[in-house]
């Protein structure tokens, strides 16, 4: 494995009773890469997170997460992991799931507290930090978890569908944050089911039915189709898939 | 037609769901048989320890012979009256160490004086008149003597089950009244015998149950606080957020046991004052020991409910599980009546419920002032529930966040 992959997938295959969620999916990522993983739902996005991170066992395949065959116990601290569903305690307050979070990393509480500015300015929750997380909309409390998942600094992180419920202005701001993430060479894998929305991703694998449809990034893929926009690029895709002829 | 709606969807729900069916058919069923197993009304395995001090000679008047003595080794006839299905008569030599058996694995200890059967054929010809008997081939007639001062049969019981007290006492009354009807004598059981409650009378129904009704509201508390939250932790999916940091299954499993100890203290030290003060319970052993009990037993329990939270997908399951729990303990671990009333066939279920342990020890401590060493045994297999429950819950805890 090269150095500078931190993620890798080979032939990864998951099934649920006699549903294929991953059919021999294979994938790889950079360091310091913002990789979009575009798709439908149900076409195998966050199955295929929660595999890479070792919360599923797959039945065939390996995957490999900053050079650790994966499940390992190695790669938990620079990992982050953001879960479609909220995961965040409804009766703490928002500061209070932070602190929560931040012990498991063993970050200590002034550190938590310097973090948890930073990312709730990011978010746009400073003014709600000592708010019961249960009284917040949805889309805030996917908010605070996408914070909590980046409390630590990791190295790579997998957010999956972190736009979802946000408004355009505040989806904006996150995809300009992952890119600045990545820039300092943090790798994020970040799922979103509006295939435009991947354009601001600097890799792009579109995931249908378990499997990859094709991956580069935008440009490359835009001019693969010969379309516009990944809308347009995702639905040839797809009907080439359907159609081999 | 709304509310058929309601109802109808409540019900496709419920029967889509394959273990809550399940559940739902089998409960009721375990319930009667437990209840119809434990439920026998009969005792058996009763331990009682016998002294028989009794030469087997009774020497009476006659009208034909004068003095003779007869033998007849009535205390031998008392132990053959005694219902092998109730009782489990153990013979011993030695007057003090059966007393000392009473409280310690039996519940009476019978000494029959070595006068037994001389007085029993006297008593007897007084009360019932002149009789005849067989001596040495010839038929004679007995004659009442002058009243004997001979000593009573001592019976000591242990009184701290009234309920048991009362049946051994029964059972003990009626091996008796089998002896004299032998005699064909109409004389007053009570009247040769010398009861002694180990307890004098002391302790109440409500005291023998108290133990094992604070032990069953632990359980039912501790199990489904623990439960729910687990399962909470995982529907809600912060358990796999949790286990996908850098911490160790047991360091979280340690964590819920640590919180939820501390709540299984607060909640003991409420139903313990609460007995005490509100209801006087008897507590008259050493509070230190009781601690341990406790902390033995929740630790033990908390393994429990997190093996539970693994079983169940969701609360609505987890509380069925729950149930298959509670429902033997408050039958099956001796609360109301004790094992011996159960059959054997159901006795070894008895055995594999935590609650039996902490209720026999929360009982020896709290009605008769047991020390540590007579807890040896219940101490030891609640450490090891706490042991496995613990070890299996921190097996079963990534499994959790897998399958979350």
């Amino acid at each position: 494995m090269s150095a500078e992959q931190v993620v890798r997938a080979t032939g990864l295959v998951k099934r649920f009773g006699r549903q294929t969620a991953l059919d021999g999916l294979s994938l790889s990522v950079r360091q310091g890469q913002l990789y979009g993983l575009a798709g439908p739902n149900g076409a195998g996005k966050t199955t295929l997170i929660r595999t890479l991170c070792g919360l599923l066992r797959p039945d065939e395949g390996e995957a490999e997460l900053l050079g650790w065959r994966m499940p390992s116990r190695r790669v938990r601290a620079q990992l982050g992991y953001m879960p479609q569903d909220f995961a965040v305690y409804d009766d703490l307050s928002v500061i209070q799931n932070l602190e929560f979070y931040g012990s498991l990393y063993a970050l200590r509480r002034a550190q938590v507290r310097a973090r948890a500015d930073e990312l709730l300015e990011l978010v746009r929750l400073a003014d709600r930090r000592r708010q019961r997380v249960g009284t917040l909309s949805g889309g805030m409390r996917r908010r605070v978890s996408l914070a909590i998942s980046l409390l630590h600094r990791p190295r790579l992180a997998f957010l999956d569908e972190p736009t979802a419920g946000v408004d355009p202005k505040l989806r904006r701001s996150f995809w300009d944050h992952f890119n600045a993430l990545a820039e300092q060479d943090v790798t994020l894998v970040v799922t979103t089911h509006l295939v435009e929305e991947a354009q601001r991703c600097g890799a792009v694998g579109f995931l249908m039915a378990g499997r990859l449809l094709t991956e580069g990034s935008p440009d490359e893929i835009l001019a693969e189709t010969g379309t516009s926009n990944l809308d347009d690029a995702f639905i040839v895709l797809q009907e080439r898939g359907e159609d081999p002829t | 037609m709304t509310s058929l709606a309601v109802a109808r969807n409540v019900l496709r729900r419920l029967l889509r769901d394959v273990r809550t069916l399940a559940l739902i058919v089998v409960l009721p069923l375990f319930f009667v048989l437990l209840y119809g197993n434990s439920f026998s009304g009969s005792y058996s395995g009763l331990r009682v320890v016998v002294v028989d001090q009794d030469n087997g000679l009774a020497s009476v008047r006659t009208a034909e012979l004068g003095r003779i003595t007869l033998e007849m080794n009535l205390a031998s006839a008392f132990i053959d009256a005694l219902d092998p299905d109730t009782f489990d008569v153990r013979l011993v030599e030695d007057e003090e160490a059966a007393i000392a058996a009473v409280g310690a694995g039996s519940w009476a200890a019978v000494v029959f004086p070595k006068s037994f059967s001389n007085a029993i054929v006297n008593e007897a010809v007084r009360a019932g008149g002149e009789r005849k008997a067989t001596f040495e081939g010839e038929t004679v007639t007995l004659l009442p003597s002058d009243p004997l001062d001979a000593p009573s049969t001592v019976i000591v019981v242990d009184d701290s089950n009234p309920l048991l007290a009362s049946a051994v006492l029964d059972g003990l009354d009626t091996a008796f009244a089998a002896v004299l009807e032998t005699q064909r004598s109409t004389l007053d059981v009570d009247s040769l015998l010398d009861v002694r409650p180990l307890y004098d009378g002391r302790i109440r129904m409500l005291d023998f149950t108290a133990p094992g009704i604070i032990g069953f509201a632990m359980t039912l508390i501790t199990v489904l606080l623990t439960a729910m939250a687990v399962v909470r932790e995982r529907t809600g999916g912060t358990l796999t957020r949790i286990l996908i940091a850098p911490v160790s299954a047991w360091q979280v499993t340690l964590g819920y046991t640590l919180a939820f100890s501390a709540i299984a203290a607060v909640q003991t030290a409420e139903l313990f004052l609460a007995s005490v003060l509100l209801f006087g319970v008897r507590f008259v052993g050493d509070p230190g020991i009781v601690a341990l009990v406790v902390v033995l037993f929740a630790v033990g329990l908390q393994g429990i409910a997190t093996l539970i939270s693994t079983l169940s997908r969701n609360e609505a399951q987890a509380m069925q599980f729950v149930l298959f729990l509670l429902i033997p303990s408050i039958m099956l671990s001796g609360v109301f009546w004790p094992l011996e009333t159960m059959p054997a066939t159901i006795r070894p279920l008895s055995y594999a419920i935590p609650l039996t342990y902490a209720n026999t020890a929360l009982r020896k401590v709290m009605l008769t002032d047991a020390p540590l060493g007579e807890l040896t045994f219940e101490l030891a297999v609640l450490a090891a529930i706490a042991v496995v429950a613990l070890g299996l819950s921190v097996f079963t805890m990534r499994r959790q966040a897998y399958s979350a």
